[in-house]
């Protein structure tokens, strides 16, 4: 990939930072309701980053901020090294978008679509029209009218739409959203495989096991603010850990637990679902090691509670996402 | 450390941008279709039939061409259709790519949001220009060709292109038809078939030899009738096909233009058509038809009316067609404010640059 210069940076070639994205502080308003406030957010290049939040969160208008779309009423970013807005024009050459649902000329077929996009490209665009409809599986529906798409069809001609740039970046907006089982795992083939060529995708989606099949990192947004960010499995590992015991009493081993120093540091609540009603579900502390559980056993052994089973259950992205979060669907 | 340069954020559109605009409107099937309907096959029609009418009834249907045909489509109907088909065309070109989701994605390929509209110009005028001059070219051809093997001058048919000599002679072969016809209050002695003064509409057939001092009045009249016969022409002469051409095109560009401006500025295009129709085929002829005293500036200033201050002088203005319609002033009871040519363009272009820098304006700022 050839290096260029930012302009108006000399010394600082736009190829070689570390960030795709880069924001500090960005703030957007709509009205006296913050749609955004104050994101640091800080995407690794080459990598598939997931943007995650409720609906209402402020997703699609940190897209729409970055792309240019809509203007930031504070704050500074950065794409692929280069500011924006000044040097939008630069940016986005090295940048495929979707934003929203991808809508398109419904009287023109896919191809006469993607000529128009082209054209407001560079040259060499045109000439990827062909490649990027075989590449999302379009290449025998191309010469259709968009009107006879489906949802599945329209979303895949809008990452064809991505591809004409030869994007270094592709920032895709609920990419999965109206798609069938099928289509979403075509479009996480076709996800994964454009990271594995080291573009960096983002990849905003309220998805999650979506998400987290695709993406290394993910940031958080909640209320217009990121509350964290950084690798899946990093923000896992600091993330309370279940634990299903299967005891014989479960009842007596709860106030067990509930009298010993344990009680400060895990909550234990009937199961609510299971292979019988012998089962407790325990919240460790994150970071919890195996001397936590150890202890458990010996507090219920010691007690004179048979334990059938102790199993720690990895936390999923959804459970930290819930963990996390203040609401799912904003009240508002 | 080498910079590519990247041109996309210069407001100069591409002719490969302009080139699949042209496509995205010509695409339209219902665009399209209304365009040709209204420009092309209306007036084609009317001069089809006729050609027709005349072709089997030639006694009973007059010559589908001539001068005075060519001045009630030139100045009556082609500029208003015209207007309103160029205006509904500029409006979808401004709107589309908005109400349609594809504003979006051309805004994220990162070319400049000017560049994006301006594209739509040419390729508007690509479109719209071509179907006025065909209709155009149609109209001037049947004109042209279909004309009248004769004029017609106080109500008596006479061979076209005579010279003075020429006319006279005629005049004096057909010394009672020319007296009882060109003069309201013919000689006593005269036996005038419908009675005096009266138009017959006769064919140019000589009759008896008429006195020796009829046809010396016959000549007399035809000497001073002379200017009168050679101004009436039997086809549009080939100038004022030319300039009409010029003038009809100039009133669709100012019609796609506005529509363009506006719909930009709006972001849809049912409410920018409505008023362009008003402003066309109502207010145009209400402020072409009153002369306000304190507001004569402000009338001057009206692009309805500096096009029709450019409209060709060869051109009737009173076409008994679509008098006031045309946007044109000097149907009857209308008040041609003086205003000089110069000003006239001077309107126009100012109104082009507004609407173009209004458009571009609301484009380069909205939130896609």
């Amino acid at each position: 990939m050839m290096t260029t210069a930012v302009p108006g940076a000399p010394g600082r070639p736009a190829g070689e930072s570390r960030w795709a994205v880069e924001t500090h502080g960005l703030t957007k308003r709509f009205g006296a309701k913050p749609a955004m406030n104050g994101v640091e957010l800080l995407v690794p290049r080459g990598s598939a980053f997931g943007y995650l939040g409720p609906n209402g969160a402020g997703k699609t208008t940190l897209i729409r901020v970055l792309l240019g779309l809509t203007r930031a009423d504070a704050g500074t970013m950065s794409l692929l090294g280069y500011p924006v807005p000044r040097h939008r024009d630069a940016a986005l050459a090295r940048v495929g978008a979707i934003v929203d649902e991808p809508r398109f000329h419904r009287h023109l077929t896919g191809r006469q679509n993607l000529r128009l996009l082209a054209a407001a490209r560079e040259p060499a665009a045109r000439d990827r029209i062909g490649p990027a409809l075989e590449r999302v599986g379009l290449a025998h529906r191309g010469d259709d009218r968009v009107s006879g798409y489906s949802m599945g069809m329209r979303q895949r001609l809008g990452i064809a739409a991505c591809l004409l740039g030869d994007p270094e970046m592709l920032l895709l907006d609920e990419p999965m959203n109206g798609l069938d089982p099928a289509g979403m795992a075509q479009m996480r083939d076709i996800i994964l495989s454009m990271v594995a060529e080291g573009r960096t995708v983002v990849l905003s989606s309220h998805l999650l096991d979506e998400v987290e099949r695709t993406c290394d990192a993910v940031a958080i947004v909640d209320r217009g603010s990121i509350i964290a960010q950084g690798p899946i499995s990093e923000l896992l590992a600091g993330a309370q850990v279940a634990l299903a015991v299967e005891c014989s009493e479960p009842g007596r081993a709860r106030a067990l637990l509930a009298g010993t120093t344990l009680s400060a540091r895990v909550a234990a609540v009937p199961a609510e679902a299971g292979p019988s009603a012998l089962g407790l579900d325990i919240t460790l502390p994150a970071g919890a090691g195996r001397d936590v559980i150890a202890e458990i056993n010996r507090v219920l052994v010691e007690g004179g509670i048979s334990v059938y089973r102790l199993q720690p259950v990895q936390t999923s992205l959804e459970s930290w996402f819930l963990q996390v979060t203040t609401r799912l669907e904003d009240p508002e | 450390m080498m910079t590519i340069p990247d041109r996309r954020g210069t407001p100069v559109p591409t002719v490969g941008l302009i080139a699949t605009r042209i496509m995205e409107l010509r695409k339209r099937r219902g665009l399209m279709i209304a365009l040709i309907v209204m420009n092309i096959g209306f007036p084609a029609l009317f001069l089809f039939i006729r050609l027709l009418g005349h072709a089997f009834w030639p006694r009973t249907s007059p010559p589908a061409g001539g001068s005075q045909i060519f001045g009630v489509l030139a100045a009556g109907f082609l500029p208003t259709f015209g207007f309103v088909a160029a205006a509904t065309v500029g409006c979808t070109a401004g709107s589309r790519d908005l109400t349609e989701g594809m504003f979006r994605h051309l805004v994220v390929t990162g070319r400049s949001r000017l560049a994006l509209y301006l594209a739509r110009i040419p390729a508007g005028l690509a479109i719209v220009v071509p179907v006025v001059a065909i209709v155009y070219t149609i109209l001037c051809a049947v004109c042209a060709f279909a004309a009248p093997t004769v004029v017609t001058d106080n109500g008596v048919n006479i061979p076209p292109g005579l010279s003075r000599a020429g006319f006279a002679n005629w005049a004096e072969g057909h010394a009672e038809l020319v007296v009882c016809n060109f003069l309201a209050n013919p000689p006593g002695n005269v036996d005038c078939p419908s009675g005096p003064g009266t138009s017959s509409v006769s064919s140019a057939t000589p009759g008896q030899a008429a006195p020796p001092a009829l046809e010396a009045l016959a000549v007399k009249i035809a000497s001073q009738d002379y200017p009168g016969y050679a101004s009436i022409l039997r086809s549009p002469p080939t100038s004022v096909m030319i300039e009409g051409g010029l003038w009809i095109e100039l009133e669709a560009t100012v019609g796609f233009i506005l529509g363009l401006g506006l719909a930009s500025l709006m972001g849809q295009r049912t409410l920018p058509v409505i008023f362009l129709i008003m402003f066309q085929i109502i207010l145009t002829p209400i402020l072409s038809g009153i002369s306000i005293a304190h507001l004569q500036d402000l009338q001057r200033s009206f692009v309805g009316l500096a096009v029709s201050r450019l409209e060709p002088s060869g051109l009737p203005t009173t076409v008994g067609g679509m008098p006031g319609v045309t946007g044109g002033v000097g149907g009857p009871g209308s008040v041609r404010l003086p205003e000089s040519a110069t000003e006239a363009v001077c309107v126009i272009i100012a109104w082009l640059a507004a609407w173009t820098i209004l458009g571009a304006w609301r484009m380069a700022t909205r939130d896609a």
